[in-house]
């Protein structure tokens, strides 16, 4: 089910009256809850709520043995199962048909005439999110860091708390399922800051990524044509704003979807645009992700305490492996090399050329961070890499020869809403909207909020996936 | 933070800036309509599911999906028929699905615009696209899309401001569309499509008809007929052989059923019909289909009744022509025994 979507507005409404009614306890309103997440999940494709339901059994099991289990070698037992399980799902729906190419790819090239037909394997949507998370509770608790969960339904609503199944943020157990123990309830103020959220979420994701972005990131990314380095770079920044506002609008509908029922989420975006550099970026973009990599693969792949050489090393791998779980494609993996090289090359000017950051030398560096990110962003939305390679050759070749298929308002709004995107990241990097709201009369806040509300309503949108469904 | 006033502000403004917004579109004169979009093609498609053998399945372009009205046929027949016909498309795609995916052995009515039906078996080609993406939509349609159409069929009907549409007619009043209204200077070599307006009503059961004002407005049935004009000069040339071919297998499959296929080519004039006579002469197409098909077939300038018909836009009947049409049409079936099955 889409948060944009007539069916979602009905149901979260079902919801809401469920769970503020007084005819179920606590348990009973849990219960509602994970029943309405498989709901929520299976209205799209029933028989996937089965890859959910194996993901929470083997982890809820495997938690409860790491819980009593001492002897080392059975708690390398449960925490091999719980990885092989989750990792073999991601392995199969995800990677199967890339593997397969691959494995038939190299065959070919060392002279074995191998064909073999696509599986054309279903990809189950948010696998890449709840098997991560599933996966952290049972390493958390191999590691010795959390308690176990209290009861097999607080694991299950950890696992499939529907607000953020799909798409995340992706939360560490210690930051949700204690929330399920003791009843919640939002508060007027929490129900109402939930409910803007909400807005601010939708009205980022279908007036300004669907309506206002993705045609012309669509079009350019969609041409077979060598194109002008305006158009390329047009439709590049189009597609760094889209990507933003659909995942961050999915995540702030989340957090306000989650808030409105009493339970605090993470953040997952920090106005990322206006980094100031690449390790900032990390901290401020997909925050869930990136400290899930940064817990579980970079720490033990060494991170930073074996000297430098390991420590580019254990980066590089982590980019990389970052970037192939966003999709199982060359050009996925070459966004993330080239994030790990950004990294490894600010660590090493970090060292070798150090300057202090002042406030005009930031905005350029915050201007420059951005501009390299969109460079990363072409790998990422091109789905092959002579598409990637065209757009790169018109943005740096600046091809004046090239063909011109954006029309001149089209240059104008992509720039006016990526101008302002950027201006509005720099001016709340040190801030939060909670810090703003409180500083805004309700009147004005009521009058923004009316504005986003109605444009929602005249975009109306198609219903458009979100774009991290499909990683 | 007083969210609770902000809360009370957003819901009055927001509820008077969308009734405004309504009031105005309606002072355009604009009114309620469907969407002609996927969700109601599958709607109608699957009602084949169950289809029996006395049951008429129409599919075609534009033409057959105006020019045939589904109240008018129930009314003559006593059998509603389901209208699977599509704009701008080939029904080739539309009859391999049934051919293929479905047990129907009833009958079905092709309406056979020249230009489409002959144009190209390319899955990435236009016309072919377009049908197949109603196939591919019905065929991975989940719960969730089932359930939002229905949520959106009485805002659709009730409410002008839910308009748009998936055909992105140019007087479609979503933000998109209103903002692809803006052109500023000739930066594209691209001459560009001319506006394209919304010139049909369709309504469930899946039936189109045309708006009265493309028959009172001489000059918006004109920006019609210069899109039609449009595509006949960037159409590729047919790719007879090919369609043919396609055709004919899933003819001959669907007859091993005992399933009945009628082909019916509906009026056209003015410039679209000079150009089809051009481009897709009838000697050399349909006179080669209906030869090779070996079914019942029936050509409007076959026929008395329907010489005097003219297409306001050159390709499509008005509403009263389309009745008129439709009951003719199977008077004249029923007297050549082609409606036996019902």
């Amino acid at each position: 089910m889409l948060f944009n979507s007539l069916s979602f507005i009905l149901f979260l409404v079902i919801v809401l009256i469920l769970y503020y009614a007084k005819w179920f306890s606590w348990t009973g309103k849990k219960r509602m809850l994970l029943l309405s997440s498989y709901v929520f999940y299976g209205i799209w494709n029933p028989p996937l709520v089965i890859l959910l339901w194996i993901s929470t059994m083997v982890d809820w099991t495997a938690g409860q043995r790491l819980a009593k289990e001492d002897n080392p070698h059975k708690r390398k037992f449960w925490l091999l199962l719980s990885m092989f399980v989750n990792l073999g799902f991601l392995g199969f729906f995800k990677y199967g048909d890339f593997l397969l190419e691959n494995f038939v790819m190299i065959m070919n090239a060392i002279g074995i005439d191998f064909q073999a037909q696509p599986m054309d394997i279903i990809l189950p949507m948010g696998i890449s999110f709840y098997t991560f998370q599933t996966m952290s509770y049972t390493i958390d608790m191999y590691k010795r860091k959390i308690e176990p969960a209290r009861t097999f339904l607080d694991f299950a609503l950890y696992v499939t708390f529907f607000p953020q199944l799909v798409a995340g943020p992706i939360v560490r157990a210690k930051e949700l399922i204690s929330q399920f123990y003791e009843e919640k309830k939002a508060t007027a103020n929490q129900f109402i800051w939930g409910l803007f959220l909400l807005t601010i979420g939708l009205f980022q994701k279908i007036v300004l990524a669907d309506t206002l972005l993705a045609d012309t990131s669509d079009t350019v990314f969609g041409s077979d044509k060598l194109l002008h380095g305006v158009d390329a770079w047009i439709g590049t920044i189009a597609f760094s704003g889209q990507i933003f506002f659909d995942f961050a609008g999915y995540s702030t509908c989340a957090i306000g979807i989650a808030l409105m029922l009493g339970i605090i989420l993470p953040d997952n975006f920090k106005y990322p645009y206006a980094s100031l550099g690449f390790s900032d970026l990390w901290k401020r973009w997909h925050i869930s992700l990136s400290t899930w990599l940064r817990d579980y693969l970079y720490i033990p792949l060494g991170g930073n305490r074996h000297g430098i050489t390991r420590l580019y090393v254990a980066l590089m791998v982590t980019m990389l492996l970052g970037g192939l779980w966003h999709g199982a494609a060359w050009t996925f993996m070459v966004w993330g090399g080239l994030h790990g090289t950004y990294l490894i090359l600010e660590r090493l000017q970090r060292r070798f050329l150090p300057f202090e950051i002042t406030k005009w030398n930031g905005l350029f560096l915050a201007f420059t961070t951005f501009s390299c990110v969109n460079i990363t962003w072409v790998f990422f939305r091109a789905r092959t890499f002579e598409t990637a390679w065209n757009m790169i050759k018109s943005m740096f070749y600046f091809q004046t020869e090239g063909v011109k298929i954006l029309d001149t308002f089209t240059i104008i709004k992509v720039s006016v809403i990526i101008a302002a995107m950027f201006l509005c990241h720099w001016f709340m990097r040190n801030t939060s909207m909670k810090e703003v709201s409180l500083k805004t009369s309700p009147y004005v806040l009521g009058v923004i909020w009316a504005v986003m509300t109605v444009l929602i309503v005249v975009a109306q949108g198609s219903g458009e996936q979100f774009i991290y469904f499909q990683f | 933070m007083n969210l609770k006033q902000s809360v009370i502000v957003a819901l009055i403004l927001t509820v008077i800036a969308i009734a405004a917004w309504e009031l105005y579109w309606r002072s355009q004169e604009l009114h309620p309509t469907l969407n002609d979009e996927k969700a109601l093609w599958a709607l109608a498609r699957k009602q084949v599911e169950t289809a029996s053998k006395s049951d008429v399945v129409i599919l075609g372009s534009s033409r057959a999906y105006f020019d045939i009205q589904v109240e008018t046929w129930e009314e003559a027949t006593g059998s509603q028929p389901i209208q699977l016909a599509s704009t701008g498309s080939s029904p080739l795609p539309t009859f391999h699905d049934i051919v293929h995916n479905t047990n129907f052995s009833g009958t079905v009515v092709i309406g056979v615009t020249p230009g489409l039906f002959f144009s190209t078996t390319y899955p990435g080609a236009f016309p072919w696209k377009r049908a197949q993406s109603k196939v591919d939509y019905y065929q991975d349609q989940t719960y969730a899309q089932k359930l939002n159409f229905q949520l959106s069929i009485p805002l659709q009907k009730n409410l002008v401001f839910m308009s748009g549409d998936e055909e992105e007619w140019s007087d479609d009043i979503d933000l998109k569309s209103l903002l692809r209204r803006i052109h500023v200077g000739h930066r594209t070599e691209d001459p560009g499509m001319p506006p394209f307006y919304n010139f049909g009503d369709v309504s469930i059961p899946r039936n189109m008809s045309m708006m009265p004002r493309t028959v009172t407005d001489t000059a918006f049935a004109n920006t019609i007929i210069k899109v039609w004009h449009f595509f006949g000069k960037s159409a590729p040339p047919p790719d007879k052989t090919s369609t043919m071919d396609y055709f004919l297998k899933d003819l001959e499959a669907f007859k091993a059923r005992q399933g009945t296929v009628i082909l019916v080519r509906c009026p056209s004039s003015g410039g679209v019909r000079m150009g089809e006579h051009m481009g897709v002469p009838r000697d050399g197409f349909w006179n080669d289909l209906v030869k090779e098909a070996q079914v019942k077939s029936y050509h409007f300038e076959d026929y008395d009744q329907f010489k005097h018909l003219t297409c306001p836009e050159e390709s499509h009947l008005s509403l009263d022509d389309a009745n008129y049409f439709t009951s003719e049409l199977i008077k004249i079936m029923k007297a050549d025994n082609a409606l036996t099955n019902i």
